[in-house]
């Protein structure tokens, strides 16, 4: 091993100490700011990828919609079926409708789904909390959790359902009856919007509501694992005849704007706390300057013994980059614990605090959601390592600039 | 006894045996050290302070040197220019017929400081290895070299313990291994008993002179003391930076 970096070892675990106070402050500066950037941006990647899994489970990965609506849909599923890439398609019709249910009115968005085909693109029944998506038919109806809570609606209950077309025949003068369906399911996605404003229909029931005849809103789209969502809607706009007045977009560019803030906001956070670890370096580099004050005579020594002025700088730069190592391998170990236990924390925090509510109310998320990108990792460890390194810089160059016989000399 | 005295007892006796042998040795041996004309000043605000003045010195292997002076004489800034720690305003300085060269000194060189200059961090055993690594050689034999050096100055049960465990004497003998870990032509000892007691300072003077000769290594010794002075070889003296 060369001697820089067996000095340097040396100076930071010396034997006979297991743990040196200003090793320990050093290492436990950079932990905190390592493990601060670990939890938020894992956090604010939970955040992404929880409403990543939403869309997708939701929508699919891509979704064709008209310029109005579908008048026949079936040509449309054949061409987009052939394009590379996709697995299944389903058709949908959506649109707001008022429900009722013992005196209590509600204005959710209503989704008809086609039950033959809607497993093989969108997970629902993994959502169905109460029930079963089996039972749904044309005088049925699903209701999203909150929702149902809030109509104090449970299984069995009826409630009735006033679409547009009904308020169409009203002015008309014609008699508005409204539409009475049982709930046979309740479902919960984890979103706070979804599941409290979402009713889920038979596509020939929203076709009834809103007078469709065949035809339907859009085509959600399942593609493959491994296929480009932008690259196979590119393909099926190209499949798609001209005459269908439709479009397809993929998850991303239909939430680009959302996914924008998302990133920036991730961003942001980095940029800011990387600060931390910026501060934690300042300290470290403070703590190697008092030590090439407090060691002038043993660098001097190291001088006399043959040490190059280069070898004893970088001695300086190993303590930086040792510290950087040790502490970013704890700020990990500390960020990821907390990632772990995170749920239980934040529920015993939101207990003291009376603040359970927040959470699903302000973030959307009944549970707050963690998802960490290995990039985001290296980016981390190599700012944190890079950043630690910077801080042997001047007390190296403080260090190597001492002669020896002057370095000898002071007291 | 202590430690410090019981070595300088065994060492006294090899000394006398070996007295006759050097003179022989001594006077055939080429010169390890050569310096002409060397000579420093200071500036000291506006003040030119010459230390030293026309020094030349030679030293041949296995000598011992000694230069006594007093305080302020110019022994320390010889022993830096010696050492090329400092560089001269005039003069010359050969290290066995060839230039004096930092890159050169840890393969050539071993200096022993009045402050010993351990580091604290590190126990006895991997103080003396320092000068190993410095040199870039570290290995097996190189740790028994070490274990060896300790064992000769008395200290080969306290390899592990720390210079904070270590009294004044015992640090010294250490900075001593360390000084020959390399196998040095030249060691260069700046009042080495200047922290130390006069029994302690008797028994160091009388290792490191033994080890010098065992190993037929050439010592320059700058001392206070007349004692130490006058068991080298040959003994000189500073006197307002003129060599005699």
């Amino acid at each position: 091993m060369p001697w820089p970096i067996y000095l340097a070892l040396k100076q930071l675990f010396p034997s006979g100490r297991r743990f040196p106070f200003f090793t320990l402050i050093s290492i436990l500066g950079v932990a905190l700011g390592v493990a601060l950037l670990v939890i938020s941006i894992s956090v604010m990647g939970g955040f992404g990828h929880e409403i990543r899994r939403m869309i997708v489970d939701t929508q699919g990965e891509v979704q064709v919609k008209g310029r109005g609506y579908l008048a026949d849909a079936a040509p449309l599923h054949a061409a987009i079926a052939r394009v590379p890439g996709v697995v299944a398609t389903t058709a949908y019709a959506e649109g707001v409708a008022l429900i009722e249910h013992d005196h209590k009115p509600a204005y959710p968005a209503l989704q008809g789904i086609d039950l033959e085909h809607v497993d093989a693109v969108i997970p629902l029944r993994r959502f169905v909390r109460l029930g079963s998506l089996d039972r749904l038919d044309d005088d049925s109806v699903i209701l999203s959790s909150q929702l149902a809570h809030s109509l104090g609606a449970r299984l069995g209950s009826r409630v009735e359902l006033y679409s547009p077309l009904l308020l169409e025949k009203l002015k008309n003068d014609e008699v508005m009856l409204p539409r009475e369906l049982e709930v046979v399911g309740i479902f919960e996605v984890g979103h706070q919007q979804l599941d409290s404003s979402v009713v889920l229909v038979t596509l020939r029931t929203m076709q009834d509501l809103y007078g469709l005849g065949r035809g339907v809103h859009g085509i959600n789209v399942k593609i493959a694992e491994d296929a480009d969502p932008d690259r196979v809607a590119r393909l099926i706009n190209s499949a798609l005849p001209p005459e269908a007045n439709a479009e397809a977009r993929s998850w991303i560019d239909a939430n680009q704007d959302f996914l924008f803030v998302l990133q920036l906001e991730k961003n942001m956070i980095f940029f800011l706390l990387t600060f931390i670890i910026i501060v934690a370096a300042f300290s470290v580099a403070s703590s190697l300057l008092i030590a090439v004050v407090r060691k002038t005579r043993e660098i001097g020594l190291l001088g006399a013994l043959g040490g190059r002025p280069s070898q004893v700088a970088a001695c300086f730069c190993f303590q930086g980059f040792f510290i950087g190592i040790a502490g970013t391998v704890a700020g990990l170990a500390l960020g990821f614990t907390f990632l772990h236990f995170r749920n239980d924390l934040i529920r015993v925090f939101t207990q003291l605090t009376g603040s359970e509510e927040v959470l699903a109310r302000f973030y959307q998320f009944s549970r707050l959601p963690a998802y960490t990108a290995p990039s985001d990792i290296a980016t981390i460890v190599i700012c944190s390592i890079v950043i630690s390194t910077l801080a042997g810089l001047l007390p190296a160059w403080r260090a190597a600039r001492l002669k020896p016989v002057e370095a000898l000399r002071s007291e | 006894m202590t430690q410090d005295s019981a070595s300088s007892g065994n060492l006294s006796v090899q000394r006398s045996a070996l007295s006759v042998e050097r003179s022989a040795t001594v006077a055939a041996a080429a010169p390890v050290l050569a310096a002409r004309s060397l000579a420093k000043t200071y500036l000291t605000g506006t003040q030119r302070l010459q230390v030293l003045r026309d020094v030349s010195l030679t030293v041949l292997a296995g000598e011992s040197v000694s230069i006594r002076g007093e305080s302020g004489s110019g022994k320390s800034t010889l022993i830096n220019l010696l050492a090329g720690l400092d560089a001269p305003d005039a003069g010359t300085l050969e290290w066995g017929g060839g230039p004096a060269a930092a890159g050169r000194r840890a393969d050539f060189l071993g200096i022993v400081f009045q402050s010993f200059y351990l580091i604290p961090e590190m126990d006895a055993l991997a103080n003396v290895l320092m000068a190993a690594r410095i040199r870039g050689r570290i290995g097996a034999a190189e740790r028994s070299r070490a274990r060896e050096l300790l064992a000769k100055v008395g200290l080969g049960e306290r390899t592990t313990h720390l210079p904070a465990q270590l009294s004044g004497g015992e640090r010294q003998r250490v900075a001593l291994a360390r000084a020959l870990m390399n196998g040095p032509q030249l060691v260069l000892a700046d009042e080495p008993t200047g922290n130390l007691d006069e029994h302690t300072g008797d028994a160091v003077i009388e290792l490191l002179l033994g080890l010098c000769r065992d190993t037929r290594t050439a010592l320059v010794l700058v001392t206070h003391n007349a004692a130490h002075a006058a068991k080298c070889d040959r003994p000189l003296t500073l006197h307002e930076g003129v060599l005699g």
